[in-house]
Parts: C-alpha cells; structure tokens; sequence
C-alpha cells in the first residue's frame, strides 16, 4: 500500500482543529452565559472538561486517520484502504468507472494535493474519494483510469 | 448526433379534453361553494363563471398541447416544449434504460396510452409524452428498441415485437391471496392517531396502562366497555385486511409477465393498466424475499434491480408478487440461468458472529449489574439476544456458484440476492473494531441501482475467506473485462 502525501496530514489537521475551535467558542459562549447566571460557577467549569474532550480527535486522532489511509493501483484495480476504528478496504475495478473527478479544496490547495473522486454505477458507495494525492499523481491516475473507461458497462 | 431532428407531431388531440377532465374536479368544483359561501349571488352567476374558468382552462390546454411536439429522427428522440420559455430536449437511444407505456382508466376510454422515457438520471418526467394512442405508443416503443441495436431503422419500417412467451401470470385469486398477505397495519396505527386527537374527550387517559387495567376491572364509562374496544380493533383489523386486498387487486390485476426476445414485458393494473419492459442485460441482481407466513405456505417474492428508479421502489421491479417454488424457477431460467440454490451448496458464516452481537450489549449489561444490585435482572434478556443471534447465523448463508454470487440473510423476512458477477461494480471489505478483535469481515457488494439500506452484505464471514471471496470477484472482473475487451478490438 502507498501511504498518502505529508501534506495531507496537515488537511487533516486543519480540519479537525477547524471543528475544534467550533466547539470550544460554543463551550466559551456557554460558560459566559452560565458564569452571569449562576454566580458560583467556578471558571472553566465547562470549557476543561470540554478542551480534555476534544484533546484526542485534534490533537491524536488525525496522524492515526492519516496513517490508516493507503492505496495501490494496478492495471486493473485501485484498492483503497482507510479508517482507525473500522478498517474499509475498497476495490473498483478500473472498467466499471464511470466517470473521474481530480478537485482541489483551498486547503488542499496549501498543502499541495489533491483528490481523486471515482464514480462507478452503483448505488451504495458510488462515490470513491482517494484523498491527499499530489496533482501529477492524481491526473497520471486519473489519464490511466480514464484510459479504461468503457462506455457501456452496464 | 445530427440535431437536426424536426419535431414536427402533436400528442393526441384528445389529451386536452382528457387533462381538462382530470383538473376540473379539483379546480371547478370548490368555485361554485366557494362563491354560494362567500356572497348570495345567483346560482345562474356562479354556473356561468365556472363556465367561464372551465374555457380559460380548455384554452390553457390547448396552448400547452399546441406548443408541445415531439419527433423522432435517427438515432435522438425529442421533445420541444413551452410557451414562452422553448426548451428542446433530445434523447439518445442509447441513453434509453425504459419505455413504459400507462393507461389510466380516462385513458382507456379515448384509446389513449401515456409514454415514459426512462433515461439514467433520476429526474422526474425526463420524456413524458402524455398522451398518444396505443397505436403510436407501440411505434414509439418499436422505434426505440429497434434503434438501440440499429440506430438507421427508418420510422415505418419497424419490426413488429418478437413473438412473445408467457412466463408467469397470476389469476384473480392468486392477486387476492397475495394482497391477503399485504395487510397494512396503517388502520390500527390511524385508528390511535384518532384516539388520540380526541383524546380530551374520552373519559380516560388512553396512554396510561393503569387506567387501561381499570378500565377493564371497573368497566367504567359505560360506553367504552372491554367489548367495544375489541370490536374497534377487529374492525381496524378488517379494515387492514380489505384495504392490503384492495390495493393490491388495483395494483397487480391481470399482472402477467412475458418474455419477448431479450425483454421481459411485465403488465398488471385494474383501474390503470400499466407496462413495464425490463431488458434482460439491464437486470443487474434479483432478490427472492418471502416472509414467515408467505414461507409457510411456499410463496415467494422476485424482484429485479435494474438501473432507472422507477416510481415503484426504486430500481427494483417486481416480477413475480406472489410466486411458488417452481414459477420462481421458471422465471429465474429465463434470466440467464438464474437459479435458487439449495442450502447445502450455501457457506454460513462464522460462528464467532454470536460473539460479535451479543457482546456490546452484554458489556453495558454487565456493567449496569455491578453498579446496582438490580441489574442482574437484565441478564435475562441474554436468553433471547443468543437465539436471535444464533437464528441470525443459521438462515444468512453465501456462496460464489460459478457466475453468480447467492447471498441469504433474515429471519423473519428471508431475502436471497442472486448477483451477477459481471454485474458488480465495486467491492468493500469492512472490519469493525470487535470485528478485527475476532477475526471477522463484512463485505459489501455493490451493483447499480442498489438501495441503501437492502443491498446484499455478507456479514460476519471469516476475514481470510472475505478476502479470499473479494479476491476471486475482482479476478472473475478482471477476467471478464480483459475478454470484452479483446472481443471488441477483434
């Protein structure tokens, strides 16, 4: 298996710490509020408790996501693997891919990678996302794959 | 393609007379109360203004019907409609999954037909021609057929359809034995709903099980007696019975399924006939589902998933709605030798899948017991967490039988998917924590049209043999695509 990019890393953890500051600006809301309104409240009373909370999925959560992910492409397939807790592994044969997508969210984009999204026909995970590629590798895949493409598969 | 197509016929004149008909109950009728509520005005006014809307109405339509055309040129169908704002819309043939030809009871009268183009995409009315006489539908349904395999067939010289073979049809008693089965307990569900939005005016507090007991000791009330209430639960009970019958005699009368060449042509309807034409190499899975009572008794259910999602759930058609063990045979034959599997030929899963259940309930159970004396109550709900574990194992069976992979799963209401090889189009192998703890995999397949909730999952299989599985569809993949691919450049 060929592991992710560094830079994706530093996505994953721009997101978590996104979602991380959300939380605890709600937490620091809630804590201003209940501070007026009941006066002995000792100060971070809610805000510790929540910052410990939140410790592991920004802090540890995301190297461990970042380490589950890996992938491998022959002439055939593209497996993919990830998730810490439940491991996925996914095979889409190259001939059943419908169409192929290589997009660049702005953090992505300061990172320097990209994503490969597979459309296959099916319904239930029609949608296969293979993150943090550099851009030459995500459109090499995306010219192999997309040689493969058939028209009627179906 | 040449674009270059005319759209130059009008749907049947008849249609606006026909539209009129069907929006004037809900438009027309509540002007007339309406008005005698809002003033006293004459009858004779409120007659002729509703003769007046009704002419707007009529002229509408016939604007409508005016600006609607369609053509069929080589190789697109196109539709151009619109007042103001003309849009034109071309559909390869190719593009096409479905013709479906509708006949709603006004329809029949005028010897009318409504045409469904079914493409892909999952939008609505994609190519509704609404409405045409039969005649023209089956044109229509000829042309693209055949122009799917030869798109420079001339518009008259159509073949006419193969010579069609019956495979399964299903008496009206064989419909009212099959809507026996589709009891709805909606009628018990409406009829609380009842009680409950008067639930101020009853004597008693219908969610309280303690004024429910006394109520049955004390029979207080008079007229809420023990009797009575059973006698409303009978009737909801009847009631449930008459409307699945119903429904289900309005739905699949005359329900008959034929072969023609390389399409089945599934009809079935009272009051709206309606025609369903399922290709054979559009068919991506079939499921067999038959519930404890239907088991019982040797019926089953087949359905089809194709690709369009037709508004009749999804990408799956039924096929046979109430079927025995051999007619299920029969049919699956004519699919490509789908077949049902006997048990014996069928894997179970891993014995480790009691483990799996049972323990994440067990381990709060546990924990609760420790903490409070009482908890140790709890554990008497181990008993049946095991033998639904334990039935769960015995009836979910799976095999890979040369092309086709069989998957068996449920208790109370048994499916069996027969899958394609050829059809799948990707594979998941999942581990879940305890899972991975045990040594065990879930695998997924995917095919197109698929529902996401009832889609086939091999749960609990030993994680060598799911590997060793998943690795054997994806080489028979890779097999079959590298040979169609050969057999194409040949």
């Amino acid at each position: 298996m060929i592991a992710l990019e560094r830079g994706q890393l530093g996505v994953m953890r721009v997101h978590a710490l996104i979602v991380g500051v959300f939380i605890v600006a709600v937490a620091l809301v809630a804590e201003a509020i209940l501070h007026t309104a009941v006066a002995d409240l000792v100060f971070g009373a809610i805000g510790l408790p929540v910052l410990l909370l939140i410790a592991y999925p920004v802090l540890a959560a995301p190297p461990r996501r970042y380490r589950a992910w890996g992938y491998r492409i022959d002439a055939e397939e593209l497996h993919i693997a990830h998730g810490v807790w439940t491991r996925v592994e996914t095979v889409v044969p190259l001939a059943r891919v419908q169409h192929i997508d290589v997009s660049q969210g702005p953090i992505e984009r300061n990172f320097g990678v990209s994503r490969l999204v597979l459309h296959t026909a099916g319904t239930m995970h029609s949608r296969v996302v293979l993150p943090g590629l550099s851009r030459e590798t995500a459109e090499t895949i995306r010219d192999e794959v997309r040689a493969r493409i058939r028209e009627d598969t179906l | 393609m040449n674009g270059g197509t005319i759209a130059d016929r009008h749907v049947h004149p008849a249609t606006v007379p026909l539209r009129f008909l069907k929006e004037a109950p809900s438009t027309l009728l509540g002007l007339p109360a309406a008005f005698a509520y809002l003033s006293d005005v004459g009858w004779a006014t409120v007659l002729s203004f509703a003769a007046s809307v009704a002419v707007v109405m009529i002229f509408v339509n016939w604007i409508i019907w005016s600006r609607f055309r369609y053509g069929v040129g080589p190789g697109e169908i196109v539709i151009e409609k619109g007042l103001l704002h003309r849009t034109r819309r071309s559909i390869p043939f190719e593009r096409i999954q479905d013709v479906d030809i509708e006949r709603g009871p006004l329809q029949r009268l005028f010897g009318l037909a409504k045409v469904k183009i079914e493409t892909g995409g999952s939008g609505k009315d994609e190519g509704l021609l609404d409405s045409v006489t039969l005649a023209e539908a089956d044109r229509l349904r000829g042309i693209i057929r055949a122009g799917k395999g030869a798109p420079s067939l001339g518009a008259e010289e159509v073949p006419r359809a193969e010579p069609s073979q019956l495979v399964f049809a299903m008496d009206v008693g064989r419909v009212f034995v099959s809507g026996l089965f589709n009891f709805s307990l909606l009628w018990i569900a409406g009829l609380f709903a009842l009680l409950q939005t008067f639930d101020d005016w009853l004597p008693f507090d219908i969610y309280d099980p303690g004024r429910w007991v006394g109520l049955v000791d004390q029979r207080i009330a008079g007229r809420f007696s023990t009797g009575a209430i059973l006698a409303v639960l009978l009737l909801a009970l009847l009631l449930g019975v008459v409307t699945g019958v119903a429904r289900t005699l309005a739905r699949d009368f005359g329900f008959r399924l034929t072969l023609e060449g390389e399409r089945f042509r599934r009809e079935r309807g009272l009051f709206t006939r309606t025609e369903a034409v399922i290709p054979r190499r559009r068919v991506q899975l079939a499921r067999l589902q038959t519930g404890p009572l239907r088991r019982l008794l040797g019926w089953f259910q087949l359905y089809f998933q194709t690709l369009s999602a037709g508004k009749d759930g999804g990408g799956h058609q039924a096929i046979a709605p109430l079927a025995n063990q051999s007619e299920v045979a029969g049919i699956l034959e004519e699919q490509g030798g789908f077949r049902v599997p006997d048990t014996s030929e069928l894997t179970r899963v891993s014995s480790r899948h009691l483990v799996r259940t049972v323990l994440p309930p067990l381990v709060p159970i546990l924990v609760l017991a420790i903490l409070f004396p009482l908890g140790w109550a709890l554990l008497a709900a181990l008993p049946p967490l095991v033998a639904v574990a334990l039935l769960e194992r015995r009836f979910h069976r799976y095999g890979l039988l040369s092309d086709l992979l069989f998957v068996r799963r449920g208790v109370w209401r048994q499916q069996l998917w027969i899958v394609p090889v050829a059809k799948v189009q990707s594979l998941r192998l999942s581990r879940s924590w305890l899972q991975r703890r045990l040594g065990l995999a879930t695998l997924a397949v995917d095919t197109a049209g698929a529902p996401a909730m009832n889609a086939p999952r091999i749960v609990d299989v030993r994680e060598d043999r799911a590997q060793a599985l998943a690795a054997e569809i994806a080489a028979r993949l890779r097999a079959q695509d590298s040979g169609r691919k050969s057999g194409t450049e040949r």
